[in-house]
């Protein structure tokens, strides 16, 4: 049988609709077209997609189930390694993970391995009526800081392994970035309230409004019978530029905005938190997270959108298929652009003027494309008198994030590095203090939803083999 | 206030080694009755167990009859009896005509508050996360005081609730605890609903043997509040109000000012209230070079270093509120992008305010 050199193409919404509401862009696979993209899988020998996989999903195997129309089937096996199958298969990059490794994206492109698992998390999630067997419990207790990806994936699997995990959201609600961060139309916060239940029962207990670090330390911790700690706590504060004009009304961290839209679901009419839709925008930075601020600004009905990204289209660390998207909305991107100063309203002759101090424009600086620096990458550099200024109204700053320094300024004995970071062992979670693990951007700094996920299961892994030792 | 809050003796029924005993725990839910199964804390070691209620007493908060030192709450009660959370309010107090107080059960936060420091809370399910500082805490019943003024709908609705009714979510405390070692001598300056924050600081400092001297203002007569709590914690206390209705006449920086010049040494001055009455208080105490602290309260979501929103500029330097403060040096304090910012939603708040109002009215109707 000949194979079709192309993945099955994924039913999206019309860009032009969907660039003015907030539900989901991608639609997911029928079972017929998530049948026929399995049957592209070559089962090679090798299984080279395993090797890309942050959790080392068995790929083949539950292709396998889904050519069979086994889709529970297939379903239960991706979720022997991971905790989140929902969320993934519609966050990870699988391009430049399985999907980059997979024997027929040699001569063709390769199998679409995020949209079979995604179709297979959401198969389940419609389907499924039974009851989870509940693990055989041990009677230890670990404590989980942070319900992100990387405090859900360590939780589901201590207790999967049969400990009695408790994990502390300092929010009150659970699912950290999944719900403050990403977006509606990317990631329905109904999924991770599903995926959340699932956890919920197998068993894991988690208390919301709890800040570790403030109502409870570490240290507390331990007193109060955990034996070990999993700090999952991820990025903390925005990063700024340091140019003149960031202390005006309207200029945001990417964090704030989607925080706001999400999170305080400020994009619904009657929501009581505010959010300024703005007509104009500019988002600075050229990462998933400007993507997400971007196209959010773009749904509050602005009528400009501006990426400005200081190197070209070709280093956009965005996923491919998110810039994609945004371009199709309508998203504009002024790339080799760096902003020199953010310009605000002032009317000096009306102190009462109500549009003083908000902002008005955005001045920037065009670049060219240097030497490589030592990651490889050419560096932006600044063409001199090329400034010129853009119609703005609101400003996003969305340059990245350090980790938040709650738990390092209470928690005596835990190293951290110059950036903030929680030092761990080398490809492990072992923090400087005894039975303290840690993973995701808590540890790395802004990272992925999977790499967060991965860090999670090593520590959950090591903490498993650490309290065994302990016994 | 007789109700609202209940003693309950518990026996843990399935412990073979407790059995037969009861165990007194201080009750947010009014609910429960005699036969109620419940989950409890049983001692630090044994974790939570399912017991059944054996005694109700109600009482009010101040006459604990008990010793509950050790009790942490009542998180659950099985079969559903509580739908809302446990986040109690369990005094509420007009001030005066905007200004309300709220005495709100958080046996987590009240253990670890701090003068100085805040919470987050949303009233209601979809509400808006709005941070206030801590004006007051009983470790023992485990309440945290909260004094609010009515600036827009959350608070609006807030102060719509009595006591008896829960809050959504009450999370803290957050920030940084007001530093008060090793001082001996302060000025306190407390401007209208601020002296609710400057209230347990003032308290904090007077307890630990340091000389107090306390200047309040408002705009008028109508709006003073505290004034007895003040006096019971100062050396020295000097009302101002704007119109001269009550106190003298004139702003808190007059007397400060005068005090200095006076030659009254402090080691310390501490400022809270509106933005525009800190800046002045610095204007006054930076020729002088009087160390001056002062409690910024800008807008806030996350309120643990995750959003950004609630970021200043002291001295030429980005800072985060919600972490590195609330407390900052005033000398340092740029007060006029603060200013800028605060009122960035203010028509977003006025409207808010005002279909908040009508809702209110038609439920009355």
């Amino acid at each position: 049988m000949a194979i079709n050199p192309k993945k099955h193409e994924m039913p999206v919404q019309n860009a032009k609709e969907r660039a003015k509401n907030f539900k989901e862009v991608a639609l997911g696979y029928t079972e017929a077209l998530a049948v026929a993209e399995a049957n592209r899988c070559l089962n090679c020998k090798y299984s080279p997609c395993v090797k890309g996989c942050p959790v080392n999903i068995a790929i083949p195997d539950f292709i396998t189930k889904i050519k069979q129309n086994d889709f529970e089937g297939a379903y239960e096996i991706i979720s022997q390694s991971s905790s989140l199958p929902a969320v993934c298969g519609r966050v990870c990059p699988q391009e430049t993970q399985c999907e980059s490794k997979c024997t027929l994206g040699v001569k063709f492109e390769p199998v679409a391995i995020g949209r079979l698992e995604r179709f297979a998390a959401d198969w389940h999630n419609a389907h499924f009526k039974g009851e989870v067997v509940l693990p055989q419990q041990n009677g230890r207790k670990v404590a989980v800081v942070g319900s992100g990806p990387s405090g859900l994936a360590c939780a589901g699997d201590l207790a999967k392994a049969g400990y009695k995990v408790t994990v502390f959201e300092a929010l009150h609600l659970a699912g950290g970035v999944l719900v403050y961060g990403i977006p509606e139309f990317r990631l329905p916060k109904e999924i991770v309230k599903k995926e959340v239940e699932t956890l919920k029962k197998y068993g894991v207990d988690i208390q919301t409004n709890i800040v570790i670090g403030k109502t409870f330390t570490v240290d507390e911790l331990f007193k109060d019978g955990y034996e070990a700690v999993f700090i999952g706590s991820g990025a903390g504060l925005p990063k700024f530029m340091g140019i003149k004009g960031e202390g005006l009304k309207g200029v945001y961290s990417a964090n704030e905005f989607l925080t706001r839209a999400n999170l305080m679901k400020a994009y619904q009419s009657n929501a009581q938190t505010p959010i300024m839709h703005a007509k104009n925008v500019a988002v600075v930075g050229g990462g998933n997270v400007a993507m997400d601020a971007a196209r959010t600004a773009l749904r509050l009905g602005a009528e400009n959108v501006y990426i400005i990204y200081r190197r070209s289209m070709e280093e956009l660390p965005a996923r491919k298929e998110e810039v994609e998207h945004a371009m199709e909305e309508g998203v504009k991107f002024e790339v080799l652009r760096n902003p020199v100063e953010i310009l605000g309203y002032d009317n000096p002759e009306d102190n009462h003027d109500i549009k003083n101090g908000f902002v008005c424009g955005l001045k920037v600086i065009k670049c060219q494309l240097g030497e490589s620096d030592e990651k490889g990458r050419r560096k932006p550099v600044e063409i001199a008198g090329s400034e010129y200024i853009l119609d703005i109204d609101c400003v996003i700053m969305s340059i990245g994030t350090s980790p938040n320094p709650l738990i390092k300024n209470t928690t005596k004995g835990l190293e951290v590095n110059s950036h903030g970071g929680i030092i761990v062992t080398d490809g492990g979670a072992k923090t400087s203090k005894e039975a303290v693990f840690a993973g995701g951007d808590a540890v790395t700094g802004a990272a992925t939803v999977i790499l967060a996920m991965g860090a999670g299961k090593t520590a959950a892994k090591e903490i498993d083999d650490y309290l065994r030792q302990k016994v | 206030m007789k109700d609202l809050m209940c003693f309950t003796a518990v026996e843990f029924v399935n412990d073979p080694n407790v059995v037969g005993q009861t165990y007194w725990y201080l009750c947010p839910f009014t609910d429960i009755k005699e036969g109620t199964d419940v989950v409890a804390p049983l001692g630090r070691r044994n974790g939570e167990q399912v017991g059944v209620v054996r005694k109700v007493e109600f009482a009010d908060e101040f006459s604990a009859p008990y010793p509950v030192a050790y009790i942490k709450k009542i998180k659950r009660v099985l079969g559903e009896t509580v739908k809302n959370s446990s986040f109690r309010i369990v005094k509420k107090r007009s001030l005066n005509s905007t200004v309300t107080l709220m005495d709100i059960y958080a046996p987590l936060v009240a253990r670890k508050a701090e003068a100085g420091q805040f919470i987050i809370l949303r009233v209601g399910e979809d509400g808006e996360r709005i941070p206030l500082t801590v004006a007051g805490y009983n470790r023992r019943v485990g309440t945290v005081r909260i004094i609010f003024q009515i600036v827009g709908g959350t608070t609006m609705l807030l102060n719509a609730m009595n006591a008896g009714d829960c809050l959504a979510d009450f999370v803290g405390p957050l920030g940084c605890a007001t530093n008060t070692d090793g001082l001996k001598k302060v000025c306190i300056i407390g401007g209208g609903v601020g002296c609710a924050i400057a209230l347990p600081i003032a308290e904090k400092l007077h307890k630990s043997g340091c000389e107090v001297h306390t200047i309040i203002g408002f705009r008028n007569k109508d709006l003073l509040i505290l004034e007895d709590e003040f006096a019971a914690c100062s050396d020295k206390l000097t009302v101002m109000t704007d119109d001269g209705s009550y106190g003298s006449r004139g702003l808190v920086t007059a007397p400060l000012k005068e005090a200095i010049e006076q030659g009254e040494n402090y080691d310390e001055v501490i400022a809270i209230g509106p933005l525009i009455m800190m800046k002045f208080v610095v204007a006054v105490t930076k020729p002088y070079g009087v160390k001056t602290t002062v409690s910024m309260n800008p807008i806030m979501i996350d309120g643990t270093g995750m959003c950004g929103g609630c970021r200043l500029t002291v001295g030429g330097k980005i800072k985060f509120a919600c972490v590195d403060g609330p407390d900052f040096n005033g000398f340092e304090v740029d007060f006029d992008e603060a200013m800028a910012r605060s009122n960035a939603y203010a028509e977003f708040e006025r409207r808010s305010r005002e279909e908040n109002c009508n809702l209110l009215k038609k439920a009355v109707e």
